[in-house]
C-alpha cells in the first residue's frame, strides 16, 4: 500500500467546507479596515490619506472615501492613527460592480464647523 | 488494333512532333501543333499499353538486317504494356504542360524535338524484342535525356547535374551490355523471346552473374543506393517538365529493366538474388527518403522521393523473387503485381509533382521551401491538384499510393508461407523498413506541401504569385489518373494480372478479384481489401457529418475573430516553421547517416544577446559522393596518370603498339 | 445584492439581449434575455472553465490563484476548471495594472474567447489602486476589458476567490455591497 494513502487515511479530509461551512483559516487573513467615525475629523482624516500608500483614501469635504478595491491591507492606517481604524474581518469582498466597492465615512463633525 | 499498331502511330506521331517543333524554328504555331502530335502520340501509347497488358505477348516484327548491328525487332510485349501505357501517360500530361510553359523560340524547338524524339526512344526501349535493340535504344533515351537537362546550358549547376546523368547512365550501360552480352552468348541467341526459353541452359553462376550485372546497370538508372547520386543533381537542373519526363519515366525504364531479367527472361533464380534486390529496393526506400527530409529545394526533395519510390518498387520484385525461389507461385506472381501498379501509382503522381514545382518555380522565382509559403491562397487550382498528388505518393487512403503499397506489404506480411525462417525474418524485416519509409514519407510530405503551401507567405515573391497564364491541364490530367487508379484498382488489378499472367505463367484470378470488387492479396485466407469501397466510405464520412452540421445549424450570430496566436502583437512569417526546423528531429535522430556539420559564427561574444549578425550554417555530410564516388574518380585519375606515358606521341611506338595487338589477335584466334 | 445578473452585465457579448429600457417595466426580450442568463449561468455554476491572464501582476495574485488548484481549497470540487486556450474558456481572471505593452495581448485574448463570457478582475492592482496611470501602465483593467466581477485584495486570498468565482456565476450573493466599512453603524451623522 502507498505511504501517502495510509497517511492520508490518517489525517482526513483537508478540504475546506466552504461556503457550505465556514473556514478556520479565515479568521487569519489580513483584511481592509473598518473606520471608527467617531474617531475621524478632519485632521485624522487628512492623516490617513497621506499615509495610504495605494491611494485607496480620499477626504471630500466632510466624507472619508474608502476605495475597499484599491486597499491593500497593509494596515499603516491602522498603525498611523490609533483606534480610527481596525481589521473588519470581512474576506468575501466580491463586487459586480465597480461602485460597490467605494464607501463613503461620514468624519465626526467638529463643534462648530 | 493491335497493340503493335497503336505503338506504330505513337512512334509516328513523335516523329511528326519532333519535326514540326524543328521545322518551325520556334515559331509558336508549330510548337503548338508540336504539342498537340506529341498528346496525341502519347494517347496512342496508352491504347498501346493497355493493349499489350490485355491481350499479352504480340508477335516479334523485324526489320532490315545486317551482319554488324543485327536486325531491328519490336514486340509489345505485356510486361512493356503497363510501362507504355505509363509512358503514353506521361508524354500526354507533358505535352499538354508544354503548351503553356515553354516560352516559344528556337531553343524551345529543339528541346520540345528532343523530347518528342526521347519518348520514341522509351517506346522503343520497351518494345525492343531484341538485345540490340534495347541497347540501341537505351543508350539513345541516355544521351536525349542528356540533352533535355542541358535545357539552359549557361545556368549554374545545369552542366555538372547533366554530366552526372550522363556519367552514371554510361557506367550502367556497360555493365548492361556485359549482362546481354552473357545471355546472348550462352543461349545463342539475340532476340529476348528465344533467350527467355533457352534460358534455363545457362549454366547458373552465369545466370546469376548476369542477373547481378542488370541489377547494377539497371540500378544506376532506377536510382538503387549508392548508384541514385545522379537524381538529385540533374533533376533540380533540368527544366520542369524534364525532371518529370526523368523521374516519372525514365526511372522507371531502371524498373522495367529489373523486371525483364528477374521475370521475363530469366528463370526463378536462387533465393539469395532474391533477398538482395529486396534488401538493396529496402536500404535505397529508407535512405532515399532520409535524404529527402533535408532537403530545402523542392526538386531535390521530389528526386529523393523518386529513389525512395524505386526502393519500394524494388522491394517487391525481390521478394517476388524469393517466393518464387520458394515454390510460392501465387504471391511471385502477386508482388510482380503489386510492383507493376507502384511503378504505374508512381509515374503518374511523381510526374504530377514535378509539373507542379514547375509551376511554383515560373511563378515564384523559387525553388527554396523556405522562400515560399501561402501559396494556396495564390495558386488555389495548383493547391488542389498537387495535394492529390502529395496525397498520393504519402500513400494515404483513399488514393492510389495506398493501394499499390497495401499490396506490396499484403505480400510481403505473407513471407512466413516461404516456410524457413530466416527468410521469412528477413521479409519481416524489409517489410519494416518500408514501413519506416512510409511514415518518413508522411512527414516528409507533410513538411513538402505544408511549407510551401500553407501558412503565410515568407517572402514577397511568394505573396505576389499569380495563377494566370500556368498550366493546368497536364497535371490535371495526372490528378484525374491518381484518383482513377485509386477508385478503379479492380480494373487495374484485373489488366495487371493478365499481364503478369502472360509474363509468369500464373493465373492469379479468381481468387485476386471475388466479383464483389474487393483484391484478395494471393491468398484467400489472409486478408481482402476494396478500394472503392474505401474511397466511398471515406467520402461518406466526410461528407455525412459536415451536411448534419450545415442543416442543423444554429441560427445565432456569430463573430469572426482572427485566429488565436497567442496574443501576440505581430506575427511575422518568419515565426512560422521552416522547412530545415520541421524535419530537424530527424537530423537528431539520424546523425548517425547525416553526420550534420554546424558552423555559427557570432560577431561577439556579448553574453546579453547584443551579439550582432549570427551566421549558422549547417550541412548534411554527402556520404555516398564523400567515400564513394570520390575514391574511384581517384582511382581512375591515378590510373590515367600512370597509363599516360604509354601516349607518348610517337608514331614509332604507336606501331610498335599495333605490331603487338596484331600478334596477340592472331595467337588468340589460333588457339 | 448584487448589480443585475452578472452573466448580463456585459451586454454587448450576449447574443440577441438588448440593454434594458431604463425606467420602464422588463419588457418581454429582456424576460426572454433573462432565462437565457439564467441558463448560462446555471450551466456555468456546473462548470466554468477559467483563463488567468496576467497583465503585469508581481505574481502574488498568481500564487493565490494556483492554490485553489491545491487539495485544500480544490476548486474543481465546485465545477471550476482552469484552461490555458481562451477558445475554451468561459471565464477570464486578470490580474495585474494592465500594462499598456500588453493591451493588444488582453484584447486579443478576450476576443478569443467566445460567448458568453465573463471578466473577473482580481487584486488591487487590477481595480485601479496602486498603481496610478501613467507612460507605462492603464492602472486597471477596466480601461481595456469590460469587467463584470471584482476581487479586491492584495492579493485576494483563495476564500476571497472562490467566493469571487461563486458570485460570478451567481451561486453566491454579493455581500460587500451591503456592507458600510464603518465601526459603528449607529454613528451615521446627518450632514
Amino acid at each position: 500500500m502507498a505511504l501517502w494513502f495510509l497517511r492520508g487515511l490518517r489525517r482526513g479530509v483537508v478540504t475546506t467546507g466552504y461556503p457550505a461551512r465556514s473556514d478556520d483559516s479565515a479568521a487569519r487573513l489580513p483584511t481592509p479596515p473598518a473606520f471608527r467615525p467617531a474617531a475621524l475629523d478632519r485632521s485624522t482624516a487628512d492623516r490617513l490619506v497621506a499615509v495610504c500608500p495605494s491611494l485607496a483614501l480620499r477626504r471630500e469635504a466632510d466624507v472619508l472615501v474608502f476605495d475597499v478595491g484599491a486597499c491593500t491591507a497593509c494596515g499603516r492606517c491602522q498603525d498611523a492613527v490609533p483606534g480610527a481604524a481596525a481589521p473588519s474581518g470581512e474576506f468575501e469582498l466580491a463586487a459586480t460592480s465597480r461602485a460597490h466597492l467605494v464607501k463613503r465615512i461620514p468624519l465626526l463633525r467638529e463643534a462648530g464647523t | 488494333m493491335s497493340a503493335l499498331t497503336w505503338f506504330y502511330l505513337a512512334a509516328g506521331g513523335w516523329v511528326l512532333a519532333a519535326a514540326a517543333a524543328l521545322a518551325g524554328r520556334g515559331a509558336p504555331r508549330l510548337i503548338h501543333t508540336a504539342c498537340v502530335l506529341s498528346g496525341l502520340a502519347g494517347a496512342a501509347g496508352i491504347a498501346g499499353g493497355a493493349s499489350a497488358l490485355w491481350w499479352g505477348n504480340s508477335r516479334v516484327v523485324s526489320a532490315g538486317g545486317s551482319v554488324i548491328v543485327g536486325t531491328l525487332q519490336l514486340q509489345a510485349s505485356s510486361l512493356a504494356g503497363a510501362f507504355a501505357a505509363l509512358l503514353g501517360l506521361v508524354a500526354l500530361a507533358i505535352a499538354a504542360y508544354a503548351f503553356r510553359y515553354h516560352e516559344a523560340g528556337p531553343h524551345t524547338a529543339i528541346y520540345l524535338a528532343v523530347f518528342n524524339l526521347a519518348c520514341l526512344g522509351c517506346l522503343a526501349v520497351l518494345a525492343a524484342a531484341n538485345v540490340v535493340t534495347f541497347l540501341v535504344a537505351w543508350e539513345s533515351v541516355a544521351l536525349l535525356c542528356y540533352l533535355l537537362i542541358l535545357r539552359h546550358p549557361g545556368r549554374t549547376d545545369v552542366a555538372g547535374g547533366a554530366f552526372w546523368f550522363l556519367a552514371l547512365s554510361e557506367t550502367g550501360f556497360v555493365l548492361l551490355v556485359a549482362a546481354f552480352v552473357i545471355l546472348a552468348a550462352k543461349t545463342h541467341s539475340m532476340q529476348l523471346d528465344l533467350i527467355a526459353t533457352r534460358a534455363h541452359l545457362v549454366p547458373a553462376g552465369w545466370r546469376d552473374a548476369a542477373y547481378l550485372l542488370a541489377l547494377t546497370g539497371f540500378g544506376f538508372k532506377a536510382g538503387l543506393v549508392p548508384l541514385h547520386v545522379w537524381l538529385p543533381e540533374a533533376h533540380p537542373v533540368a527544366p520542369a517538365d524534364g525532371s518529370a519526363f526523368l523521374s516519372g519515366l525514365v526511372v522507371n525504364l531502371g524498373a522495367y529493366g529489373i523486371a525483364l531479367f528477374a521475370f521475363r527472361l530469366l528463370p526463378v533464380g536462387p533465393a539469395w538474388l532474391g533477398l538482395l534486390t529486396m534488401g538493396a529496393g529496402a536500404i535505397t526506400a529508407a535512405i532515399g527518403i532520409l535524404y529527402a527530409l533535408n532537403e530545402r529545394d523542392l526538386k531535390r526533395f521530389l528526386a529523393f522521393s523518386t529513389i525512395e519510390n524505386t526502393g519500394i518498387i524494388v522491394t517487391a520484385f525481390g521478394a517476388a523473387m524469393t517466393f518464387g525461389a520458394y515454390g510460392q507461385r501465387a504471391l511471385w506472381a502477386f508482388l510482380l503485381l503489386a510492383g507493376l501498379y507502384h511503378v504505374a501509382n508512381h509515374g503518374t503522381y511523381k510526374t504530377l509533382l514535378f509539373l507542379e514545382a514547375g509551376v511554383i518555380e515560373h511563378t515564384t522565382g523559387t525553388r527554396d521551401m523556405d522562400r515560399l509559403g501561402g501559396l494556396i491562397h495564390r495558386l488555389p487550382r495548383s493547391a488542389v491538384i498537387t495535394l492529390i498528388g502529395t496525397l498520393g505518393i504519402a500513400a494515404l487512403p483513399p488514393l492510389n499510393g495506398f493501394v499499390s503499397e497495401w499490396l506490396i506489404f499484403q505480400g510481403l506480411f505473407q513471407g512466413f508461407r516461404t516456410g524457413s525462417h530466416l527468410v521469412g525474418i528477413l521479409i519481416v524485416v524489409a517489410a519494416a523498413t518500408l514501413g519506416l519509409t512510409g511514415g518518413l514519407a508522411i512527414y516528409a510530405f507533410v513538411r513538402g506541401y505544408g511549407i510551401p503551401f500553407l501558412g503565410m507567405a515568407r517572402t514577397r515573391q511568394s505573396a505576389e504569385a499569380a495563377e494566370t497564364g500556368q498550366p493546368v491541364a497536364g497535371p490535371g490530367l495526372l490528378a484525374v489518373a491518381c484518383v482513377a487508379l485509386a477508385v478503379g484498382a479492380p480494373l487495374v488489378v484485373l489488366a495487371l494480372s493478365r499481364a503478369v499472367g502472360t509474363v509468369t505463367g500464373v493465373t492469379l484470378r479468381p481468387d485476386l478479384l471475388p466479383g464483389n470488387l474487393t483484391i484478395i492479396p494471393a491468398h484467400t485466407d489472409f486478408s481482402a481489401f476494396s478500394p472503392t469501397y474505401l474511397t466511398v466510405f471515406l467520402v461518406a464520412v466526410t461528407v455525412v457529418p459536415v451536411l448534419i452540421y450545415l442543416s442543423g445549424r444554429p441560427g445565432a450570430d456569430s463573430v469572426t475573430v482572427p485566429v488565436w496566436d497567442g496574443g501576440m502583437v505581430t506575427f511575422r512569417p518568419r515565426m512560422q516553421y521552416s522547412a530545415m526546423t520541421f524535419s530537424a528531429p530527424t537530423r537528431v535522430t539520424f546523425d548517425a547517416l547525416y553526420r550534420p556539420s554546424v558552423s555559427m559564427h557570432r560577431a561577439s561574444d556579448d553574453p546579453a544577446g547584443r551579439s550582432g549578425p549570427v551566421h549558422y550554417e549547417t550541412e548534411v555530410t554527402p556520404v555516398f559522393q564523400r567515400y564513394l564516388y570520390t575514391p574511384v574518380v581517384r582511382a581512375v585519375e591515378w590510373l590515367a596518370d600512370v597509363i599516360r606515358p604509354m601516349q607518348s606521341g610517337d608514331v614509332n611506338v604507336y606501331l610498335l603498339y599495333l605490331f603487338l595487338v596484331i600478334l596477340a589477335a592472331y595467337l588468340i584466334g589460333a588457339l | 445584492m448584487t448589480d443585475g445578473d452578472p452573466a448580463l452585465s456585459s451586454q454587448q457579448d450576449q447574443p440577441g439581449v438588448p440593454p434594458p429600457a431604463s425606467g420602464s417595466e422588463p419588457g418581454p426580450e429582456l424576460a426572454a434575455g433573462r432565462q437565457l442568463s439564467e441558463r448560462i449561468a446555471r450551466q456555468f455554476g456546473r462548470s466554468l472553465h477559467i483563463r488567468t491572464l496576467d497583465t503585469g501582476s508581481c505574481a502574488a495574485c498568481e500564487q493565490e490563484i494556483r492554490l485553489l488548484a491545491a487539495p485544500h481549497y480544490d476548486l474543481n470540487r465546485l465545477g471550476f476548471f482552469f484552461t490555458p486556450a481562451p477558445r475554451h474558456a468561459d471565464l477570464l481572471m486578470v490580474t495585474g495594472p494592465m500594462v499598456r505593452a500588453f493591451d493588444v495581448a488582453a484584447r486579443k485574448t478576450y476576443e478569443a474567447m467566445p460567448g458568453p463570457k465573463i471578466v473577473v478582475a482580481t487584486g488591487a492592482c487590477a481595480l485601479g489602486g496602486v498603481y496610478q496611470p501613467d507612460a507605462f501602465v492603464h492602472g486597471s483593467v477596466a480601461e481595456i476589458l469590460p469587467v463584470d466581477v471584482w476581487i479586491p485584495g492584495c492579493p485576494p486570498s483563495p476564500l476571497a476567490l472562490l467566493q469571487g468565482l461563486l458570485v460570478a456565476v451567481d451561486r453566491l450573493a454579493e455581500k460587500v455591497g451591503g456592507l458600510s466599512f464603518a465601526a459603528d453603524e449607529t454613528q451615521e451623522a446627518a450632514q
